[in-house]
């Protein structure tokens, strides 16, 4: 199984929301990297061909996926950033409804749904109607519906925003467990979720894939970008105010401040490792470094 | 199926709909039929200004009515209008108030000032019936077929139209067989008459949401990317809002049925509805007359929820799709009066924007030479155009979000 990217574009207007992005994507966990308004949820949606491109096209195994229509939906699961639901409905009433919307017979979508619920700690909770649900609780649900037709194409938007950390973990656990055979494509601001689950990340920026590849590969292009430096208390707004930081630490009278830049920011900074949190903020920190794109 | 039962519960679900239901509940059978019967419109009257002054005697006052209307042996001759005068003005002389109220007033007195025009008195405000010389009261069915050629002349309802309705008028028997026809009456010409207009108010405020909500709930998109998320669910969607408009019909046609039978009971089902209006030319008793207008009014409202259902997968915003809907039932009857009148008949052939009363009218539509009693259009022609609705329906949601 292979979804191929080709070309894809999408603008609204004057504005270019995604501009010419191609991409091959096979079995595994993908991760779609980028500051709001960089064009993700638009990609997604034309991903689940619910947003027609401008120009260019999705292709499932050599297949145009708006031609293949209800088959291609058969194989998608689908969360929408800011998942919506019917308020009065109880999460099992919600999930069976969806089931039915997937196809799956009655029987059937009683037991995935009950199954589905356990697996999202939403048990004793089926019951209760979504309006006295917690946020976490919904995207939990939201999660559920998604995985409802056992797909073969994932695509999960902000899938672990509200998620406490206990959820995240049991979240990226069932993620890696169900990723093998098929395609999940994520997108989140949490980067250490991505960090933990992605085989390969895109980032996206203005619309366009800047950089693709494994978090090793990526992590390479802010090598020697990272620096580490020690100043007194009273400097460290000075630096704050003037490079990207990274992250910042009190050790007793002095500030540890992880800083981003393309060159070295004093004579006492130490270069150190890169991670992908620092390959974001290289790209989308708010103090414009020399190469970012 | 599972999704249409789905869909169904999904909108019973919503508190909007359950107190929709409720409101309209009681505003059609609580207050527009049974205070109705009881106080009202039945009710004995004390001081003749206000209906809300009547008393809480209804029932009794329809039972003695009816008994009353027995008394003239169940035909409406000259003689009987006569000696129907004659009571009134002898109750009247012996403030008899309790048993004046037993007469059909209202009716006698339109036939009095509509076939004896010559016997009124300009010199005071009294009402025919009070003064009327009961002998003169003659030649009634004469009277009536004049008054009848007298008003198509005047609606330039001549030639081949004017044959086409004397010739149903023919068939109409006669003399007419008589009741108590202020309960028929009230039922044909106002309760069940304003039944649609009551329930395209409700309609559309539970329905304009089915397709637009899913924008409001932000869950169109989850919708979409399902199997049956482009055409069945919007097929489920007609059908759950088919299947509601007859819930909410078969409530309240049966709330108002219940009280009828309680009330009313059904003596007097076979009189013509020119008991109703003199001068109305189909042969059709009341109850044929009741079922017509049920039929008009849930074959209108069919018609009317596809039309709400076309608006709503239409546009995205709930408040849009209630105000065209609203706008879809009740605009044509406000712009109707700056119309001709042929394009104010053909504004009646919209869902629920017509009248059952049609059916006490001469109204007729021509096609290529050839007339149409309205009432046969009147009922047919919402349902073929709320078919057409639906295949535009489907095709709008599918094709919303792709823009």
């Amino acid at each position: 199984m292979e979804l191929s990217l080709d070309r894809l574009t999408k603008h609204y207007g004057n504005k270019i929301a995604v501009d010419h992005v191609s991409a091959d994507l096979k079995p595994g966990v993908y991760g779609l990297l980028g500051a709001n308004g960089a064009g993700k949820t638009t990609l997604m949606r034309m991903l689940c061909a619910i947003l027609e491109s401008t120009s260019g096209e999705v292709l499932l195994d050599g297949e145009e996926i708006t031609a293949m229509g209800a088959a291609y939906r058969d194989l998608l699961g689908y969360l929408p950033q800011d998942f919506g639901y019917y308020p009065n409905y109880t999460s099992e009433e919600f999930l069976r409804y969806i089931a039915a919307l997937k196809g799956i017979p009655r029987h059937q979508a009683g037991k995935k749904a009950k199954e589905l619920l356990e697996m999202m700690g939403l048990a004793h909770a089926a019951k209760k109607k979504l309006k006295a649900f917690s946020g976490g609780m919904k995207q939990r649900v939201g999660i559920a519906q998604a995985l409802l037709n056992n797909p073969k194409i994932l695509i999960l938007d902000e899938p672990t925003a509200g998620l406490d950390p206990k959820e995240r973990v049991r979240f990226r656990n069932l993620i890696s467990d169900y990723a093998e055979n098929r395609i999940v494509i994520l997108s989140t601001h949490i980067v250490s979720d991505i960090e933990a689950i992605t085989d390969q990340v895109f980032l996206m920026k203005k619309g366009k894939f800047i950089l693709q590849g494994t978090i090793p590969e990526l992590t390479l292009h802010a090598q020697d970008k990272v620096w580490e430096l020690v100043v007194p208390q009273n400097e460290s707004r000075r630096w704050q105010d003037t490079a990207t930081v990274a992250n910042l630490r009190h050790e007793g009278p002095q500030v540890v401040l992880r800083i981003i830049s393309d060159t070295k920011p004093s004579e006492a900074a130490v270069p150190c490792c890169a991670t992908l949190e620092d390959l974001y903020l290289y790209y989308f920190g708010d103090k414009e470094t020399s190469s970012a794109i | 199926m599972e999704l249409i039962r789905l869909e169904h519960k999904k909108l019973w679900c919503r508190n909007s709909t359950k107190i929709s239901v409720l409101l309209c509940f009681i505003y059609v059978v609580l207050i527009g039929t049974v205070l109705s019967f009881q106080w009202f419109t039945y009710g004995s009257s004390n001081d003749h200004t206000s209906s809300f002054g009547n008393n809480f005697d209804g029932y009794s006052m329809i039972k003695d009515s009816q008994e009353y209307s027995r008394t003239f042996g169940g035909k409406l001759t000259d003689e009987t209008l006569q000696q129907m005068v004659t009571d009134y003005q002898d109750m009247a002389v012996a403030n008899l108030d309790r048993e004046i109220q037993l007469i059909d007033r209202p009716i006698i007195d339109s036939w009095l000032e509509q076939l004896y025009p010559e016997l009124k008195d300009t010199n005071t405000y009294n009402t025919m019936i009070t003064y009327a010389v009961p002998d003169k009261l003659t030649g009634f069915y004469e009277r009536r077929t004049q008054a009848l050629e007298d008003f198509l002349e005047i609606n330039d309802q001549t030639g081949a139209e004017r044959e086409y309705l004397l010739q149903m008028e023919e068939k109409v028997e006669k003399p007419f067989s008589y009741e108590f026809r202020e309960g028929w009456s009230n039922l044909l010409a106002s309760m069940i008459a304003e039944l649609g207009t009551v329930m395209a108010l409700f309609l559309a405020i539970v329905l304009s949401p089915l397709f637009s909500g899913e924008w409001r709930d932000n869950t169109s998109p989850l919708l979409l990317t399902t199997r049956y998320g482009w055409d069945k669910i919007a097929r489920a969607k007609i059908i759950t809002g088919l299947l509601f408009t007859t819930e909410l019909f078969l409530l309240l046609s049966t709330g108002i049925l219940l009280s009828q039978s309680f009330y009313l009971g059904w003596s007097g089902w076979d009189m013509p509805i020119q008991m109703v209006k003199l001068i109305a030319v189909a042969p059709m008793n009341m109850l044929q007359a009741e079922i017509y207008e049920y039929a008009f009014t849930f074959l209108g409202a069919l018609g009317y929820t596809c039309i709400i259902l076309l608006i709503s997968s239409a546009v995205k915003n709930n408040m849009f799709a209630l105000i065209f809907s609203l706008m879809a039932v009740y605009l044509p009857p406000m712009i109707a009066q700056y119309l001709p009148f042929s394009l104010q008949k053909a504004l009646d052939l919209l869902p629920l924007v017509g009248s059952p009363t049609d059916i006490f009218r001469t109204n007729t539509f021509c096609f290529f030479g050839r007339y149409i009693w309205s009432p046969y259009l009147l009922i047919a022609v919402p349902v073929l155009i709320g078919l057409l609705c639906t295949p535009f329906t489907v095709r709008r949601w599918s094709r919303k979000l792709k823009k």
